[in-house]
């Protein structure tokens, strides 16, 4: 399914069209994992983790990528950071994809880094953090001692005391401190975009405040764009500008944070954010907005992936996949209702 | 968090001791490891200074003198079936034990950690066919292979050496293999070659570190089994020829005694227990040092 | 809600853990006081190192006798916890007190179908036959609510999805009729909608059959939807504790006072900076003399530093463990906007 590329669709005043083409374009990602049986290793089942994932990343903005286990979330990050190779569609960086048309794989590494959930996973239990920050600088030809030098510069650009802890060893540091040799490791090739792939998940509330400070210091300071992963709704309306959220590895709906939290367009995200807890003692959840878990990645629906659960389902949700339909701006609902004429009973009642 | 000054960044930093310094530092304080180790390093001692220590020719025998029991006067430990000294051959032949136990066991590390290494990173269809290969020689019972192996090349103590090296290349490999696989998905390997850095990088900085220990101590369990097996082949007139002093070996000839005097008949295989045993406390201890949790 | 009249089911009093497996011995909780009235939920707050599984744990006496030191009082529906061994042990766990954990994978036996467990987790308390037993847990797998109850009483824990099994594992932990449940962490390892599914269901299921229970969770807004009391725990000690509409409205503790500004947050501050606490979650076997709060405090002073504060009581059933509730009280806490 082919996405019209969102920031040039709606035809707007020439001031808009002069705006700044996307930093990164993602076009029809699909990655699906075989899984193997029997002697051969003959395919029996796929996972299709990926099935057709579009969109854009502006300079400059965070984008918050949420979904539920299966969503595919993850999976699509570690495409984009060409970890995985994808079975098909392509990422391209200022207009150029990895591998083609002058851009290197070597090249777009250093300029779109990651940050993993696991912080203890994600350091080499065996290395220094001085050592482990400076081995990609190290990598790209930068010579011994001046990686050091940047390594130790970073330290302290995260919170934390060079003198103190570039001799330390994983082990001997806290999860928050580790998480922020992570985001010092994913800086030192001073990139231009930054994955966090449920980077505070794992965090404890109080530290996992001071963590998204440091991000949005560095964001500040540097400049950067960050696609932020996560599962905690809250967190992300906190500190994304757009959002993205995703469902059995498509997209469901792609928008500014406050059009997708005051009211999403489509049916899961409204499940979705109906599912966030309240604060309030006195107005409690009453009812849940979804029943039953979010399903397998393997064998999913045909059509719309969301249509066995949502209650506005009809035909045409079974028989075709809803294209993401651009509303205005920058806001995208893959649905029926949305595209007038799709069909749906409803189609143009949510544009 | 203010930005330090740049030339703080150059002062000294708080180094942490390396990892071999914590497994040490922790090993230390096991008694029942560093004990082995203790009675280890009383053994490759004695196999070093058995010329200064021996008080009798281990090769000189009189038949006069034969399965004499400990204690005889001049002969503490009693004399074997051909009047040689019991203590001396017993010393003597640590040299031997020991190199037939050790020395197999590191060629197989590096042979076997090599291949295992390679399958694991790479993986595909190239690990498919080392590992398989690998199997084939596995399935065999080590005792089995050790035996057909010394039999088709003959007796003496090079071809015993080289069947026990090929005897332990295939589990060596085994482990090797699936260390690596471990920590080749783990996410620290991830973000280094999201860094950039090409798979000779990688191993060489990321792997290797984190495989080798796992490994080495794997190995070093091998070694006890490694000594067995050369007493074994030893026993069946494999390996080690006599007079060489060797304790299988000597468990083998002194086999006649056992009715005489049975006692002479279990102190070369003492000596094996006690020295395997050792190897065995020893890599325990080692795996426990080894296993730093944050 | 004030000092019920009548007897709470359970009653902690003084409740100090030491381990002594590492390097130094750890005293994981530190004279922890803490009663439960009859058919309410308490929930347990905190984050790493506050001690609130190891509160749990000690309840069912769960922690490995040699390396551990348990002292204090816990009393359960009249029955002298500490006291009980073998086989009265073994019957007070599962029939008094029953618990529900975070990974039912883990918590389950995966050799065995989730009918099979629950049957025979019921034929260990009560004199039931195979069959009875077996209808007992189609019971139960129905009243919590798993879709398709008699296929799935032949299903084995890996065949399920993360929602249905932790149904599954609620549905075990209260064959047996417990007084009390303790629940640790049962939904954080759940999807949002799925969350929101099994904290409805354990609420109707308390109201259905009258349960008394501990909840501990990291998540306030968790503790927000289940709980009647609320108590915020911090390295080894409660540091607040009242009726959930005071301690969220009016929080007086530091701790909970920041835990809640960062909370509530949410998206109003777009933009701008969280009110973040500083410095790291407490070293439980370094603590700090006096407050193990202090560090991290923006209120301490000398006093706070050199020794640990008693409980000053706030208003009904509301106290707080702080020398300095004078200053705090009257700061915003969740539900009210401070300009």
């Amino acid at each position: 399914m082919s996405t019209a590329t969102l920031a040039t669709e709606t035809g707007q005043p020439p001031a808009a069209a002069m705006a700044p083409p996307a930093l990164l374009e993602v076009r029809d990602l699909v990655k699906h994992f075989p899984m193997k049986s029997g002697l051969f290793g003959k395919a029996k089942a796929v996972v299709r983790a990926v099935d057709g994932v579009s969109f854009d990343v502006k300079a400059g903005e965070t984008l918050g990528i949420v979904g539920e286990s299966g969503c595919g979330k993850s999976t699509t990050a570690r495409v984009i950071m060409h970890l995985i190779k994808p079975d098909s569609g392509s990422v391209r960086l200022a207009g150029r994809s990895p591998g083609a048309g002058g851009l290197t794989m070597k090249a777009f590494r250093s300029q779109v880094q990651m940050v993993f959930q696991d912080s203890y996973a994600s350091l080499n239990p065996r290395m220094t953090v001085e050592d482990s920050i400076a081995y990609g600088p190290a990598v790209h030809g930068i010579n011994g001692s001046d990686a050091v030098r940047r390594a130790r510069r970073l330290l302290d650009r995260v919170g934390l005391d060079p003198l103190r802890f570039a001799g330390r060893y994983p082990h001997e540091l806290s999860g928050g401190q580790r998480q922020r040799v992570n985001i010092a490791r994913a800086l030192a090739l001073e990139p231009r975009i930054l994955i966090l792939d449920e980077a505070v998940s794992a965090l404890d509330k109080s530290v996992e405040a001071q963590v998204l400070n440091l991000l949005l210091d560095l964001k500040d300071d540097i400049g950067l764009t960050y696609i932020f992963i996560s599962h905690d709704l809250e967190v992300v309306r906190f500190i994304a500008s757009r959002v993205m959220v995703m469902y059995l590895g498509r997209v469901a709906e792609i928008g500014p944070t406050e059009q997708l939290y005051g009211g999403g367009r489509h049916p899961y995200t409204q499940a979705l954010l109906g599912s966030m807890l309240s604060m309030d003692p006195d107005r409690r959840t009453e009812t849940a907005p979804l029943a039953g878990d979010p399903p397998n990645p393997i064998n999913p629906p045909p059509g719309c992936r969301f249509h066995t659960r949502c209650r506005f389902a009809e035909a045409v949700c079974a028989a075709s996949v809803p294209p993401l339909f651009v509303r205005g701006g920058d806001h995208a609902v893959a649905c029926h209702m949305a595209a007038p004429g799709s069909g749906h009973s409803q189609a143009g009642a949510i544009s | 968090m203010l930005k330090a000054a740049p030339d703080a960044l150059d002062g000294p930093i708080v180094r942490s001791p390396g990892y071999w310094a914590t497994v040490w530092r922790r090993f230390r304080r096991d008694p029942v490891a560093v004990g082995a180790l203790a009675m280890i390093a009383i053994i490759v001692l004695m196999a070093i200074l058995a010329p200064w220590i021996a008080p009798q020719d281990p090769y000189k025998g009189m038949t006069l003198r034969r399965l004499r029991p400990p204690g005889t006067d001049g002969f503490p430990l009693g004399t074997d079936e051909l009047g040689r000294d019991m203590l001396s051959r017993l010393i003597y032949g640590a040299r031997l034990s020991l190199f037939m136990g050790v020395t197999p066991v590191f060629l197989a590390l590096f042979i076997g950690g090599a291949i295992g290494i390679a399958a694991g990173y790479v993986g595909g269809w190239v690990n498919s066919i080392l590992m398989r290969t690998m199997d084939v020689f596995f399935a065999f019972p080590s005792v089995l292979l050790a035996i057909a192996l010394s039999g088709a090349m003959g007796a003496g103590i090079v071809n015993g050496l080289i069947s026990l090296t090929v005897v332990f290349i295939p589990p060596i490999a085994r482990v090797a293999e699936s260390v690596t696989t471990g920590v080749r998905t783990l996410d620290y390997v991830d973000a280094a070659r999201a860094s950039g850095g090409g798979a000779i990088s990688i191993i060489r900085h990321h792997v290797l570190g984190n495989v080798l220990g796992p490994i080495f101590v794997y190995a070093m369990s091998l070694i006890a089994v490694s000594m067995i097996l050369a007493s074994g082949l030893s026993f069946l007139g494999l390996g080690v020829k006599p007079p060489d002093p060797e304790w299988g070996l000597m468990l083998n000839t002194l086999r006649t005694a056992l009715y005489t005097q049975p006692i002479l008949c279990a102190l070369p295989g003492i000596m094996i227990f006690v020295t395997s045993i050792s190897f065995n406390l020893l890599t325990d201890g080692l795996r426990s040092a080894m296993d730093i949790k944050a | 809600m004030s000092e019920s009249q009548a007897q709470p089911v359970l009653d902690i009093r003084g409740l100090t853990v030491t381990f002594s497996g590492g390097a130094k011995p750890v005293r994981a909780l530190d004279g922890v006081d803490l009663s439960l009235a009859r058919g309410e939920v308490v929930a347990l707050l905190g984050e790493s190192g506050s001690g609130k599984s190891v509160t749990l744990r000690s309840i069912l006496r769960l922690h490995p006798p040699r390396t551990s030191r348990v002292e204090g009082r816990i009393i359960v529906d009249g029955t002298d916890v500490m006291a009980l061994a073998g086989r009265a042990l073994e019957d007070f766990r599962g029939k008094t007190v029953s618990m529900v954990f975070q990974e039912p994978m883990l918590a389950m036996d995966p050799v065995y179908t989730v009918g099979d467990q629950i049957s025979e987790a019921v034929r260990q308390h009560e004199a039931l036959s195979r069959k009875e037993a077996r209808n007992r847990a189609l019971d139960m797998l129905t009243r919590v609510r798993i879709p398709d109850p008699a296929r799935r009483l032949d299903a084995y824990p890996h065949e399920m999805s993360g929602g249905m099994r932790q149904r599954a594992m609620i549905a075990l932990a209260l064959a047996s009729r417990p007084k009390v449940l303790l629940a640790d962490e049962p939904t954080t390892a759940l999807d949002a909608t799925v969350q929101v599914q099994i904290l409805l269901l354990l609420r109707e299921l308390q109201r259905e059959f009258g349960l008394s229970v501990i909840f501990v969770t990291h998540d306030i807004s968790v503790a927000v939807e289940v709980a009647d009391r609320i108590a915020v725990m911090y390295a080894g000690r409660i540091v607040e504790a009242g009726p959930i509409r005071d301690v969220i409205r009016t929080p007086r503790h530091p701790y909970t006072i920041g835990l809640l500004s960062t909370r509530a947050a949410g998206g109003r501050l777009t933009g701008k900076r969280l009110p973040a606490i500083p410095g790291s979650p407490p070293d439980l076997a370094n603590l700090p003399l006096g407050c193990a709060f202090a560090p991290r405090c923006t209120f301490a002073g000398d006093l706070c530093r050199t020794s640990p504060p008693e409980p000053v009581t706030l208003a009904a059933g509301h106290f707080a463990r702080c020398y300095r509730t004078e200053e705090t009280g009257g700061r915003a806490g969740a539900g009210e906007r401070a300009g």
